[in-house]
This record gives structure tokens, sequence and C-alpha cells, in this order.
């Protein structure tokens, strides 16, 4: 296990596509965007062209399903969005209106290299959508009756299907024209708030979500987020902290979630869980997971800690009794 | 004494012949309007050398008509009028379905009734009738989505593709309970605009307190806002509301008020000259007080703040921080007041919405559910404004008339789901009738059913006439095409339905055949005509 970073909250985690070629991944923290180009192991401020006096807390950060060629990467802090594209080296800020809204969640369209859109979701103002990558930027908000987003999930169909999800302090709402319209879904409201949101890689064929809240457990869809059930067999309870969809080779496809204290992993869609059975950094407070290559045994697996720094595991998975 | 005030009685078998010529005017003045081709109606203006209004709406056209010159035939007129005129304010769309649809059925029926059938059982039987038209139809109902289904459903109501477009698009957006207000543009092309957030029509109560000059409007950023009906008079009344809001932390305060006297306003001016506090003041939304009080109630849950109500009692004396709104942002200029990201609690408002639809649901009167879907539109989040354009006032006016007449049709079809469109719906509840018929006892009931298999092939004969099509030959390709096949009028080509996008909302369908087989039922069984005297003037419509 390696932790390289200061002691301030890592929020966020976003992973180049073609990690396994050129091992970039970048971190939001409370003191600001980090890139790390050897697979977590040393990292480098990022905002040191925009000369700021104080730290620029970042929330989240997402890079385009094409980084490998354009290079592009959103950052999400108080007021408005940044948007680097030469990896993170210089930055252009696009403001949101004022008062300046806080930018918790952002989600890149699958064919950004074509349609430029990306969302960006905010405490207070809802959804944010630009269609010029990152440029401009307009409010999306026509239905949703909760302004107080917390996590976006976009459909690996977006160029088809126009689906969004948007999980917010007392719901979930879907989107299925890219984000002009809003409906809340069939969810329990008492479940709420929804913290993060993951959609199956085939989401077009199988319509397969699954929702994680602050402290009433696991939700999934199997009908393309209309309604939704607790994930009640041995699924994790409490609050699910991040969630990860990932297609191997070896198993197929698996659901990763993370908890506060650990990581659970379900290759059924949520029939049956698997435990991380890595040493992982409970004690240090676990705030978000990537897995950019995968979670079969031995994949590296790096966890954003409450207390500061990015710890790197290799998956280990035993199965629950 | 009543017998004092008659007139004239009319029996039969005149009564039934009165009642056929009015009624075959109106239905042949609206009969062209029908399909996607339609052909206009001229009516003449009631004012000296103006221009005659051009109507292609069958609801406008009937309302248009007041009277006809024949008292008899003006009762058979007045009657369908009356139901042509409900379903234009209901639905918006299907007059003229209906009314050739109405005049089937009542022509068979009183050819059945002469030849010695009992107008009460073919009442009866009719009905159950049309129970099984509209079991059918609603077995048929699909649901629409998106911009490009609701735009080709719009161009079957308007036959306008601009426009369809335009409205598909919004539809798409605002969903069935959305804000659209359709306003004169003054330009040639259609145009459209989303607005963000709520507003409502009430203006600013001084022009001194607007923030943007440019635009003359006022402009507040996490605004606070005070929601009352009250009529504030002496500037001392402020004085617990200013310094209140000041001591807990406001800087921008939205006051909505019935009226602010001259010394309130220059109190609040004088407030924000000191850098104290940016107050402000705009009219409480609505005219009549119930209308105040729903506005009050919806600003209410959007914002979190509790409204203080003239009639309880309350003043501005009363006045606790906790019963001020928030929103993210608050406007307001000479004619609108609006706010942005209310802060109320989601939950709440989810309720209020819940509350709000079940009374849609229950409400009949279209005043009441016109109101209360105004109110749920401002609830959902945003509003879309469609400014339509032509090319001369005449024009302005009917395209204007023809895109509020396709967008209540969309909204219906948003809610209630579509049919095949181009008369196939009703074409497909030929079978089910059939096996009632075939199933049927008495001569009563045969010859309802009988009147109703007939009737239903009505609509869409009318639609191939008005196109110019042989109805005849088009029919037997139909027949032969199968079900759910139909006869794409632009092209003349014998298709599926479904698959090219050709559907009726199915609220306007249900509606339509709802009201003209109920109606013409009910007037089959009519004996006798009685005039009175004076005749009395029709309130509504």
């Amino acid at each position: 296990m390696e932790a390289s970073l200061d002691q301030d909250l890592v929020y966020g985690l976003a992973a180049s596509p073609a990690f396994v070629r050129d091992g970039v991944i970048f971190a939001a923290r409370t003191s600001g965007l980090y890139r790390s180009d050897d697979r977590g192991s040393q990292w480098r401020g990022l905002y040191s062209s925009l000369k700021m006096e104080s730290p620029l807390t970042t929330l989240v950060v997402a890079v385009s399903p094409a980084f490998e060629s354009d290079r592009t990467v959103f950052a999400g802090v108080q007021g408005g969005v940044l948007c680097s594209t030469d990896g993170g080296e210089t930055w252009r800020a696009s403001l949101l209106p004022k008062p300046p809204p806080l930018v918790t969640s952002l989600a890149v369209s699958p064919d950004f290299s074509d349609d430029g859109t990306v969302l960006a979701g905010t405490m207070e103002d809802g959804v944010f959508r630009s269609s010029d990558r990152g440029g401009r930027w307009a409010a999306w908000n026509f239905g949703l009756l909760d302004m107080n987003i917390l996590s976006l999930a976009i459909s690996p169909g977006f160029a088809r299907d126009e689906t969004l999800f948007a999980g917010t302090v007392s719901g979930i709402f879907r989107s299925t024209n890219g984000g002009r319209a809003w409906r809340e879904v069939s969810f329990p409201s008492e479940a709420a708030p929804v913290s993060c949101l993951v959609l199956s890689p085939a989401f077009a064929n199988d319509g397969l979500a699954f929702a994680g809240t602050e402290a009433q457990g696991l939700f999934r869809s199997t009908d393309r987020g209309v309604t939704w059930e607790l994930v009640t067999h041995e699924g994790p309870t409490g609050e699910a902290k991040s969630l990860m969809m990932v297609q191997d080779q070896a198993v197929g496809l698996g659901l990763l979630v993370l908890r506060s204290d650990d990581l659970v992993l379900s290759r059924d869609g949520g029939g049956s869980w698997s435990r991380c059975d890595a040493d992982l950094p409970a004690e240090e407070g676990m705030t978000c997971l990537a897995a950019p290559m995968g979670a079969d045994v031995g994949s590296p697996l790096l966890i954003g800690l409450e207390e500061g720094g990015v710890a790197r595991v290799e998956a280990r998975w035993r199965p629950v009794e | 004494m009543a017998g004092s005030r008659t007139r004239r009685v009319l029996f039969q078998p005149a009564a039934y012949a009165a009642m056929q010529r009015g009624m075959r005017q109106i239905v042949e003045a609206v009969r062209p309007t029908l399909g996607p081709r339609p052909r206009t109606v001229a009516i003449a203006a009631q004012v000296n050398r103006r221009p005659p209004e051009i109507l292609d709406d069958g609801g406008l056209i009937a309302r248009r008509i007041i009277q006809l010159a024949d008292p008899d035939e003006d009762m058979g007129e007045m009657y369908l009028r009356q139901l042509l005129w409900s379903l234009h304010e209901n639905v918006g769309d299907g007059t003229a379905t209906a009314a050739v649809l109405y005049q089937s059925i009542y022509d068979l029926g009183v050819q059945y009734i002469v030849s010695g059938g009992e107008p009460m059982q073919l009442r009866r039987h009719l009905e159950r009738g049309l129970r099984i038209i509209l079991d059918q139809l609603q077995s048929m109902v699909c649901r629409v989505e998106g911009k490009e289904s609701l735009a080709r459903l719009a161009e079957t109501v308007c036959a306008d593709p601009p426009l369809a477009r335009m409205l598909g698009e919004i539809f798409d957006v605002i969903g069935e309970y959305g804000q659209l207000e359709i306003r004169e543009g003054r330009r040639r092309q259609i145009e459209r605009e989303y607005v963000e957030g709520m507003y409502w029509k009430s203006g600013l109560l001084s022009r001194q307190m607007v923030t943007d000059p440019r635009r003359l409007r006022a402009e507040l950023e996490e605004a606070a806002i005070l929601i009352s009906d009250l009529e504030i008079k002496e500037p001392q009344d402020l004085v617990t509301l200013l310094e209140g809001a000041a001591q807990g932390g406001v800087r921008s305060l939205m006051l909505v008020a019935r009226s602010v006297s001259d010394g309130g306003l220059g109190m609040l001016h004088a407030a924000r000259e000191s850098a104290k506090i940016t107050c402000v003041p705009v009219k409480t939304p609505g005219l009549a007080s119930d209308e105040q009080a729903e506005a009050m109630e919806d600003l209410g849950v959007l914002t979190g703040g509790r409204p203080l109500v003239k009639a309880a009692g309350e003043t501005l004396q009363g006045f606790k921080l906790a019963n001020l709104g928030r929103a993210r942002r608050a406007w307001a200029d000479s004619t609108y007041m609006g706010v942005v990201g209310g802060k109320g609690e989601a939950r709440r408002l989810r309720g209020h919405i819940a509350d709000l639809k079940a009374a849609f649901a229950a409400a009949e009167e279209p005043a009441a559910r016109k109101r209360l879907q105004e109110r749920l539109g401002k609830l959902m989040g945003g509003s879309a404004i469609l400014s339509v354009g032509a090319v001369s006032d005449v024009a302005l006016k009917t395209r204007k008339n023809l895109a509020e007449r396709t967008a209540e049709a969309l909204r219906g079809a948003v809610r209630d789901g579509i049919l095949p469109g181009g008369g196939v719906a009703l074409l497909a509840c030929r079978p089910a009738l059939r096996r009632q018929l075939a199933e049927a006892d008495g001569v009563d009931e045969r010859a309802a059913y009988r009147i109703l298999l007939k009737a239903v092939e009505v609509p869409i004969r009318s639609l191939l006439a008005n196109s110019g099509l042989d109805a005849g030959r088009v029919m037997a390709e139909i027949e032969l095409a199968g079900p759910a096949y139909g006869c794409d009028l632009r092209t003349g080509q014998i298709v599926n339905m479904a698959e090219m996008g050709i559907s009726d909302p199915a609220g306007v369908t249900m509606a339509v055949v709802r009201g003209a087989v109920a109606s013409a039922a009910l007037a089959l069984t009519v004996d006798v005509l009685v005039h009175c005297k004076v005749a009395k003037k029709a309130l509504t419509p």
C-alpha cells in the first residue's frame, strides 16, 4: 500500500482510459487537482498556471473518453468548471451564473469527440450542460424538483438513447433527452441522499443501473432506471461511498462498492458478493475509488482517503459467507 | 304562468327533420377542416368594414355560428354546437371528427326510430357500444416520447411543419404539465425561449428598485422572500421587517405584497441607499383573492417561506425571520416576477405537486383544470415561451390559435398517450362491435351495433374525401392491407400508421367518441321541441 499525497481529503479520482499504457490518473482534493503519471505513485499539483493565492478546492474530476488524443480534463470547483486540453498543464475557467454554485459531479459524453457534451451537477443550482467542450454552460433543469445534485451518470449509449441520471439529496431523476428535461423515477425518497450512481457498460441492452445512498445501502434497477429495489442479499448496507462497474476480460462484468471500511465486488449484478482481501486503509477513511485496469485478481485499485493520500492495493477477493 | 311564455311546440316527425337540418348546417361548416389538408371557413366580421375571419378550427367555427334563422333548426344546431365547443375547450381538437360521428349516429338512429325502433332502448345500447369502443381504444394506447414523435403528432393536428417541429421540441422538454406561454411574435418566424425557474405575471411595485436599468429589471442573488398579500400603508410597518431581516443577515429581500404606499416605497429606497438591505417590492401574483392565495401557497412551498395572509389578521408586526422564503435568485420587471432555485424542502414540493396532480385528475371544470395545470407547470421547474410569427395580422391570429390548439392536443397526448391516426383506431373497433352484434338478443341492440359499425367508418371516409381521394377504393385497399394499416393522406399511400408515426392523441379521440356517441344517443330520445317566447341568451360559450 502506498500513500503519497499530503493530508487533505481526496474527493474524487479519474483515470485515463488508456491507463494501461500511460498510467495517468487525477485526484481532486481540498487543496486542488493532482496528477500522477506512474499509476498513482507520485503526484504533482496542476493549478500552478492559475497562480492562485489560496488552494482551489476541487470536488470532482473527469477525463475525456478520448483523453489519449485530446488530453481533455474537467475539474469541478466552487462557481465553475475548469477545462484543460493539455492534460492539466493549463486551464480555462468557465464560470456558472452567480451566486457561485458548488460543482459536485461531472459526466462526460461517451461520444465527447463528436458531440462535445459534458454535464455538471451542482449543489443548489441543478445541472448545467455544455455542448461545446466545456466552453459555455447553460442550466438544464426542467422537471428537476431537487436542485442539490450529488451524482450524475451518463448512458454508454448516450449518442442514441440520450439517457442521463441525477442523484439528489431527495431521490433520483432521469432524463431521456440529453438533459433537456428530467423526470423523477420510482425511488424511495426516504432512502436518499443518493451519493453515487453507475450504469452497466451494456446499459442499452441490460438496462442495469445501481445507486449508492448515504445511509440506506445499495439500490438496483433492471429496467433502465424506471424502478429501483434495495439490494438485500448479503449486499452492502449503510453508506456507499463510491460505485464502479468494470468489464474484465477474464470474468466479465463486475460491480465494485466502496464503503468507508470495506470494498466489495459482485460479478452477478448484486446477487452474490466478494470482499476485498487486501490490506485496506479503512482507518484512514476511504472516500473514492478507481479501478482503471478492472477488478481481476492482481489489478491495481486506487482508493482516495479522508485523511489525505491515495492508497494503492492489489485486487484480491474472498467470497462473503 | 309557464304557458304564457310558450310560443310554439313542434312534434314528430317535424322535430327530427328540423334537428337534422340544423345539425347538418354546422356539420357541413366544420367538415372541410377535417384532416391534414384542411380547407378554411370565412366568417363575416361582426363589425362593419372589417375583413372576414379565416378559420380552420371546428370549435371556433361552431362558436361563430350564433343563431340559425329557423328556430327549429337552431335547436339542432345549438345542441351540437355545445358539444363541439366543450370539446374545443377541454381537449383542443377533434371537433370536426365529433361532428361527422355525431351526424352519422343521429341520422342512422332517426332512420331506425321512424321505422319503429324504441329510442330509450336504442340509447341504452348505443351507450353500451360506446363502452366497448372506449375499451378497444384504451387497449391500443401507446406512449409518445421524443421530440420527433411529438412533432409528427403535432403535424397531424396543425399541418404546419415548422410549428409542429417547434412544439414537438417544447413538449419533449416541458412534459404534460409544463408551462407554455404562446405569444404573438413580431417577426415572421416561430421562435421559442426557455425560462429557467418559475415566474408569475406580477411586476415591480416601484421602478426605482430596478437593479439592471438596461433591461428594466431587478435581480437579487441569495434572495430572501417575504410572501404576503398585505397592503402596507404605513412606512413604520416596514421597520420590523427591515430590521429583523438585516439582523438575520439578509442582504437581498423580495417583498411580495398587495400594495406598498409611497411612504413605504420611500423607506425601502432609503434602506437600499444606506446599503443596509436591498428590498424589491413586488405585487402579489393573481387578480382574485383565491388566485393570490394559490400563488402564495406555491411560492411558499417553492421557497420554504410561510405566507403572511391578510385575511388571517397577520401583519408585518408579526414578522419572524423563519417566515422568509429563500431562493438562489429572484427577479422582477414591470410585468413578471420569478424565482430560480427556490430553497423549499424538495420532499414537501413533491407532496404539493402530487396533491395538485390529484386535484387535476379529479377536476371536471375546464377553468379549474387549466388553473391547476398552470400551477403545476410553474412548480415543475421551468417554462417555455413560443412566439408565433406570420405574414399578416389575420394570419398571425389564425396561427396563434392553431398553436394553442395543437399545444393542448400535444399536452393531452403526452398525458394520455396516442392511438393510430387517420381514423384507423376507430376502424379497429369494428371486430369487437361485430362480435357484440353476433351475440346481441334484441332488435334495438342489433340496431345500435349496426349504427356504430357504420359510424366508426365515417371519420376515415370524411378524411379521404377531404383529401381528394376515392374513399371507396382506398377503404378497400385498407381492408386488404389489414389492421393497423391506413392511408397517409399526404401521399395517398397505404401504410402502417404506427410505423409511419401517424397518430392521434388518445385523450382527444376518446373524448370525441364519448361526446359524439353519448350526445347523439341522448338527442335521439328528444321527441318534442318547445320554443319559448323570449329566447335566453347563451352564457357559455
